[in-house]
C-alpha cells in the first residue's frame, strides 16, 4: 500500500470515526492466498491504538464472502459473545486501498497451526482448550435464522446435507477434472445422509485450529469468517474434528489439540443440546471432500493462468493425501 | 543418448543445495517461499519416476475400456459411482474399491508419502 492509499485510508478512517485518525505504522501480519490482513497502529484523537485491516487479495475464492459480509458476521458474533476482533469500521469502496476492506481491533495470540498443534502434543493433548474450543462453537451457534441484517447469507436450506452434496457435484462438473474419490465419497455420503437437523445454526464453516487466535488454553479470537454459511451444526463439529485439521496430530481428534470428548463436553454444557456423534462423522468425510473440492479450485486458478502461484500449484497435491482419508473414512481401505 | 545425471537426480541436487546451502541464510519470511520449492521439485522428482500404467490397466479392465484415453476412464467411472452402478451389493464393487485404493496410493506416492505410512 503506497504513500497516496495511506493519506486515503488516515482521511476515511477520520470520517468514519468522526475524529482525527493518524496512521502510525503500517506492516502486513499474513499475506494469504485470498485475504490480506495489516497491522494497523493509529493514533485516534491523540490515544494510540492497534488495529488490523482486512482486505482482499489478487486471488478471491468463489465460495468466499466479500469483505462487507465478513464484517457483518464478526458484528453478529461480537454481540453473541463469541471471542471476536471487535469490528470498528469498514468500506466498500475500493478506491481508497485499491480493495473493500474493514479495520477491527487487534487481539493477542498465537493462530499457527502446526505450532499450536506441537504444543499440544508436547503436554499428551490440552483438554482445556478442547473443551474451551467446544464452548466457543456452541456460541457461535446462538446465532440463528432469520437475521435480516445477515440477508446476504440467503434462505437458509431445507436438507443442508443434500444441499451439500449437491453443491460439492456442481464444483466438481465445473471444474471439469473427474475425481473418482472424490465420487465415490459423496455417493457415500449420498447413501447415508442424516434428515435436516432440529435446528439450523450460523455455520463458521472454517472453525479450526489456524484461524482461532489462543492464549494459555484460552480462545481470544475467532478469525476467517468468509465460509460462513446456515446450516446444520455438526457440520463445524466435523470440520474441526476431520483428520485433515489435526496437524499430523492424527489421535488428537479435537483438531490435533485435545481428545474429541472434551471438545463434545465442552460444547454440549455451553449450548445445552446434544451432538449426535454418527452426524459429526457425515460432516467429518463432508469436510474432507469439501476441503478437496476447494484445494483442486485453487490449484485450478494456478493451471487457468489467471494467477500462477507456487502456493495454490501445491494446494492442489493435497488433494491425494485427502482422498486417502475420504477412503478410510468410507472403510473402503482395508490395508 | 541423452547426457547423464538425468532429471530426477539433477532435482535431487539441487534440492540439496536449496535446503543445505541456501535456505539458512535467508530471512525467516522467506523460508517459506524455500520450502515450497524445495517440496514443488520433489514432487516433480518423484513424477517424474512414476508408472502410472498398471493403475490404468487395472481402470480399463474394471471398466471393459481397453482403449480408453485416462480422461475419459476416469469421467465414465465417475459418471458410474455417481449413479450409483457401484453401490455395495453391485457385482463390482468390491473391484471398484480395490482400483480406488490403487489409485490414490499411486496418486499419494508422488504428491504426499508420506500419506501412504499412516
Amino acid at each position: 500500500m503506497d504513500e497516496h492509499a495511506r493519506a486515503r485510508l488516515a482521511e476515511w478512517l477520520t470520517g468514519a470515526a468522526g475524529m482525527p485518525i493518524a496512521i502510525t505504522r503500517m506492516a502486513l501480519l499474513s499475506g494469504g492466498a485470498i485475504q490480506q490482513n495489516w497491522a494497523l497502529d493509529v493514533t485516534v484523537g491523540g490515544t494510540a491504538q492497534r488495529w488490523v485491516l482486512r482486505t482482499d487479495n489478487a486471488t478471491v475464492l468463489s465460495a468466499s464472502l466479500p469483505r462487507p459480509a465478513e464484517f457483518a458476521l464478526l458484528q453478529a458474533a461480537f454481540n453473541a459473545g463469541v471471542a471476536v476482533p471487535q469490528p470498528l469500521f469498514c468500506c466498500a469502496d475500493p478506491g481508497v486501498t485499491g480493495a473493500p476492506f474493514f479495520v477491527m481491533q487487534r487481539v493477542a495470540g498465537l493462530a499457527q497451526g502446526h505450532r499450536l498443534a506441537r504444543q499440544a502434543a508436547g503436554m499428551g493433548g490440552d483438554r482445556a482448550l478442547a473443551e474451551a474450543l467446544g464452548r466457543e462453537l456452541a456460541r457461535i451457534h446462538t446465532i440463528r435464522p432469520p437475521r435480516p441484517e445477515l440477508a446476504f447469507l440467503g434462505t437458509p436450506p431445507a436438507d443442508p446435507a443434500r444441499a451439500f452434496i449437491a453443491r460439492q457435484r456442481t464444483a466438481l462438473d465445473a471444474a471439469g477434472t473427474p475425481r473418482p474419490v472424490l465420487e465415490w465419497g459423496l455417493r457415500h455420503l449420498e447413501r447415508t445422509a442424516p434428515p435436516p437437523p432440529e435446528n439450523l445454526v450460523l455455520n463458521h464453516n472454517d472453525f479450526r485450529i489456524g484461524n482461532i487466535m489462543l492464549t494459555e488454553s484460552r480462545v481470544t479470537a475467532v478469525l476467517d469468517w468468509e465460509f460462513a454459511a446456515w446450516g446444520d451444526p455438526h457440520a463445524d463439529l466435523g470440520w474441526l474434528c476431520a483428520p485433515c485439521w489435526r496437524f499430523g496430530n492424527r489421535s488428537l481428534e479435537a483438531g490435533g489439540i485435545g481428545p474429541r470428548d472434551a471438545f463434545y463436553r465442552g460444547y454440549e454444557a455451553e449450548s445445552g443440546s446434544r451432538i449426535d456423534p454418527a452426524r459429526v462423522a457425515w460432516w467429518e468425510l463432508a469436510g474432507t471432500i469439501r476441503w478437496a473440492v476447494i484445494a483442486a479450485d485453487q490449484a485450478a486458478r494456478h493451471l487457468s493462468g489467471k494467477e500462477r502461484s507456487l502456493e495454490l500449484a501445491l494446494t492442489g497435491h493435497i488433494v491425494p493425501e485427502l482422498e486417502m482419508d475420504v477412503l478410510r473414512m468410507t472403510g473402503t481401505l482395508h490395508a | 543418448m541423452l547426457e547423464r545425471p538425468d532429471g530426477p537426480d539433477l532435482l535431487d541436487t539441487a534440492r540439496e543445495v536449496l535446503l543445505n546451502e541456501l535456505l539458512p541464510h535467508l530471512p525467516e519470511a522467506q523460508r517459506f517461499h524455500a520450502r515450497m520449492v524445495a517440496n514443488a521439485m520433489a514432487i516433480a522428482r518423484r513424477e517424474s519416476v512414476t508408472d502410472t500404467d498398471s493403475v490404468l490397466a487395472e481402470l480399463r479392465a474394471l471398466l471393459n475400456e481397453p482403449e480408453a484415453e485416462p480422461a475419459a476412464l476416469l469421467s465414465r467411472l465417475c459418471a458410474e459411482i455417481r449413479a450409483g452402478r457401484h453401490d455395495p451389493g453391485t457385482p463390482d464393487h468390491a473391484a471398484v474399491a480395490a482400483a480406488l485404493a490403487a489409485l490414490v496410493r499411486l496418486r499419494c506416492s508422488v504428491s504426499a508419502p508420506k500419506a501412504l505410512g499412516r
